[in-house]
């Protein structure tokens, strides 16, 4: 029943994959996916993004087994995702996550590496291990019940990364969760980027998506309307910015008598913009988070 | 990176035992839990007040208030427990979380029921504990009478009919069956629940089972003719009944506990044969509970 | 799709009750061959009990409502309520057909309470109807312990307390005799009611023959036997009896 995975399959690969959910007691069917096809090779931080509603959350439950498709078929490193053992290679996120209250955060680790076989001093470890990393140690004494929003998003990170998957599908991992902490988890998907392993974001926050992402894909009403490397999607093909710092007025009138000259057009003349995010956590923390 | 080939086994014990021991615990800190077993408790140690009696009526009304309490308290855990189970985990997410581990449904569910078991072998076991203290306390009491007060050489008879209208071995057979028949109860509710969308109904429809089920075998007597000559049931009533006999359990038969209290014994392959098939109905409805489960769009 | 689940469930449900109904028939057979679950609890039942208390009995709780009708009937006692208490031990005994502590008091407070109770009525000035009365509540402690009996057929007990209702109340020392002779033979009995047998067979008319050979065995064997009643009883018998002077037991006579 399970298949070897094959080394050079893509992460995550989805066939012409369509789901439709019937409506109790009507005639009528909602099609939640609609012939989706895509590919997130590894190492890649795949960002899908799409409205309320648009399927997303559909595609996800998909991947990870919870809902079985109605044509179509999916695959995590090549193993059917309809199979229990494609589960070893993912972590999951999802969206507002709860956790069992009466656990601690270290507990909790330790039920989820339990149910992916883990035991012993190597579970402990582990879960020391990633308590660190999303920054947790302090808190792993503490009840889950108890937790902030974004300490329950850091355990469920924590929690996602237990079996070292080498896949994480991260369902809003921002929403409802501080600048700060925002910032954190954009920080650690980073790092799992750097580390190698693939990540698929689904979000509706697109500012975040552009600082992290390497390929998107736009669905709505269960479509892939657009889909490709985020760079070449959102770049203006006659634009250029220029930003210069300390220029003179003088240099200024220069510049555009030159560009009249040139045959080019200067559209807009502004000062460059701190984000507001930026500013906010310079303000709170005192530094520069960069 | 190359993947390790996959060590994935279709069934663990480890991640069975973590999840029944984590659903336990999850049951445990609950409040429903403390008041029921508060009740329970309260109402066995209570019936210590009814010492009116001679000493025989007081056991046996002393008894049958512990068994009636054990059995109906056990009953309404098992009932009330597994029917939040499901609906939690789904409200919670955690089922999400815990399903896109590698773990098979079935493993999941079956853990899940054990917990519960686990949690119903708990209270049952601390509620035994409990009758049996409060029983061993009238029994030295009346013990303490009979040395005064009966001459010597009925002592013995005395004391025999003392020990026999307490505590006996008689009694366990009983209370196995007071769990076996939670256990179809519980078994019973997750099947229901696999279907249901909201607790209160999966409480409702099995409430209602469990009544239905107790007579049941008036049905089976009705839809089988065993009845007495001259007796004739409409065809059409006979189907109903009949539909009624195969669909419904029959609660009666593990329902020895009354007539055990007031000195009837069971004899042992009656007893083994009663439990294998309280057995054979848990196991069934389990699997129809996977069934239905396996299924589910979550 | 969920319908389908649904239909295909119910199918395995009724061939599940296809499958097991011979075994429960079967099982249910033994069980009552065992003495388990034999109380009818049937609709006249439900009219005495009323509807809550009967699906309490019925659904696994016969013995906590057979207990709560018997402290009722206590109290009915209490307040010297006998018609009352009559109903409530019918209905305590048809739900607890096994426990023979509820058919022995039953027929007691019939017999020998609400019997004397019914003698002494100071409200019935006939005697003849007080005396009628007392009848009716010693035929209803019998009654008692023939239900009893038929449901118990081997307490040695209910049979022992039958032959004394028959012994004191009925003084019909035939019925009395042969119910005390039948607890002798039943496990659990007293060691007294083989004895008690005899002392009444030796008051039946036409019998004395046989109790007198009876009871003198029972001198024969052994000096414990010797009791101020079996001795008097065979000094009776052998008067009775006409036993010649040198073949009678040699028995100092009573003071």
């Amino acid at each position: 029943m399970s298949t070897a995975p094959t080394p050079s399959a893509p992460a995550i690969a989805i066939h012409d994959l369509t789901k439709v959910f019937p409506i109790p007691f009507k005639r009528e069917v909602v099609t939640a996916v609609d012939s989706l096809s895509l590919t997130v090779a590894p190492g890649q931080v795949y960002g899908l993004l799409g409205p309320n509603g648009s399927g997303k959350s559909t595609t996800m439950k998909i991947v990870l087994g919870l809902v079985t498709p109605t044509k179509g078929h999916a695959e995590i490193f090549g193993r059917p995702c309809t199979s229990v053992d494609s589960r070893e290679a993912v972590g999951f996120l999802p969206e507002n996550p709860y956790f069992y209250k009466f656990l601690t955060g270290s507990e909790t680790l330790h039920f989820y590496g339990r149910l992916c076989g883990l035991s012993g001093r190597k579970l402990s470890e582990r879960t020391r291990e990633l308590l660190a990393l999303v920054g947790l140690e302090d808190a792993a004494d503490r009840r889950v019940g108890g937790y902030s929003k974004g300490m329950l998003q850091r355990i469920g990170l924590a929690q996602a990364l237990v079996q070292e998957p080498r896949l994480l599908v991260l369902d809003e991992p921002t929403a409802g969760v501080d600048p700060a902490g925002s910032r954190d988890i954009r920080d650690l998907i980073l790092r799992f980027k750097e580390r190698g392993i693939t990540v698929l974001l689904c979000s509706h926050l697109l500012g975040q998506v552009q600082e992290v992402c390497d390929r998107i894909g736009i669905l709505h009403r269960g479509k892939l309307l657009r889909e490709g490397p985020l760079r070449d999607l959102i770049s203006i093909e006659n634009q250029t910015e220029l930003v210069l710092e300390n220029a003179s007025p003088e240099l200024l009138a220069d510049l555009e008598a030159r560009i009249t000259l040139g045959g080019a057009k200067l559209l807009e003349k502004r000062r460059p913009q701190t984000t507001l995010e930026r500013f906010f956590i310079e303000v709170t923390t005192g530094q520069d988070p960069r | 990176m190359h993947p390790s080939p996959s060590t994935h086994r279709i069934f663990s014990p480890t991640r069975l035992w973590a999840i029944a021991s984590n659903t336990l615990l999850e049951l445990v800190r609950q409040k429903v839990f403390y008041f029921l077993l508060l009740f329970a408790l309260v109402s066995i140690g209570s019936s210590v007040i009814l010492v009116q009696f001679s000493f025989q009526q007081q056991f046996q009304v002393l008894k049958d208030v512990a068994l009636g309490a054990m059995s109906i308290f056990t009953w309404l855990l098992a009932v009330l427990c597994t029917a939040m189970i499901l609906p939690r985990d789904i409200e919670d997410r955690t089922l999400y979380t815990i399903l896109a581990k590698p773990v098979p449904r079935f493993e999941y569910l079956l853990g899940k029921l054990a917990g519960v078991l686990l949690l119903l072998l708990l209270a049952l076991s601390l509620m035994g504990v409990v009758a049996a203290l409060v029983l061993y306390l009238r029994q030295q009491d009346v013990l303490a009478g009979i040395l005064a007060h009966t001459a010597p050489e009925d002592l013995d008879a005395a004391v025999r009919e003392l020990k026999a209208s307490t505590f006996t071995a008689n009694l366990i057979p009983g209370i196995l069956l007071i769990y076996i028949k939670a256990a179809i109860c519980a078994a019973l509710t997750l099947l229901i629940s696999s279907f249901a969308s909201s607790p209160v109904f999966t409480i409702i429809v099995s409430v209602m089972v469990y009544l239905i089920g107790h007579i049941q075998p008036i049905a089976r007597e009705y839809w089988l003719n065993q009845l007495p000559a001259g007796t004739i049931v409409p065809p059409l009533i006979k189907v109903f009944l009949g539909f009624v006999a195969l669909i419904f359990p029959d609660f009666q038969l593990f329902n020895l506990i009354d007539d055990i209290v007031v000195g009837a014994a069971v004899p042992f392959a009656a007893f083994a044969q009663t439990a294998l098939l309280g057995l054979g109905y848990t196991a069934v409805y389990t699997i129809l509970a996977y069934l239905s489960f396996a299924q589910k769009e979550l | 799709m969920r319908i389908r689940t649904a239909l295909i469930t119910l199918a395995c449900l009724l061939a599940f009750g296809a499958g097991r109904i011979p075994i429960e028939n079967h099982l249910a057979a033994r069980h009552g061959a065992a003495g388990l679950n034999t109380a009818q609890l049937d609709l006249s039942l439900r009219q005495r009990i009323g509807q809550m208390s009967f699906l309490a009995a019925l659904s696994g709780f016969r013995a906590v409502v057979a207990d709560l009708l018997w402290i009722e009937a206590h109290s009915a006692w209490e307040r010297t309520e006998w018609g009352r208490m009559k109903l409530l031990l019918d209905t305590v005994t048809a739900l607890q057909p096994r426990a023979i502590l509820f058919w022995d008091n039953a027929a007691w407070h019939m017999a020998w309470n609400a019997s004397v109770a019914a003698r002494e009525d100071r409200s019935q000035p006939r005697e003849a109807l007080r005396i009628r009365n007392q009848r009716e509540y010693f035929k209803a402690g019998e009654d008692f312990l023939l239900r009893g009996i038929q449901n118990n057929p081997s307490s040695a007990l209910l049979h022992e307390r039958l032959g004394l209702l028959y012994q004191d109340k009925f003084r019909d020392p035939a019925r009395a005799a042969e119910a005390f002779q039948r607890s002798a033979q039943l496990p659990g009995a007293s060691q007294y009611v083989h004895r008690f047998a005899l002392y009444q067979l030796a008051l039946v008319p036409g019998r004395e023959a046989e109790a007198y050979a009876c009871l003198k065995a029972l001198y024969q064997k052994s000096k414990q036997e010797h009791l101020p009643t079996l001795l008097r009883r065979l000094q009776d018998l052998e008067k009775k009896l006409s036993v010649p002077p040198d073949q009678r037991l040699p028995i100092l006579e009573s003071p």
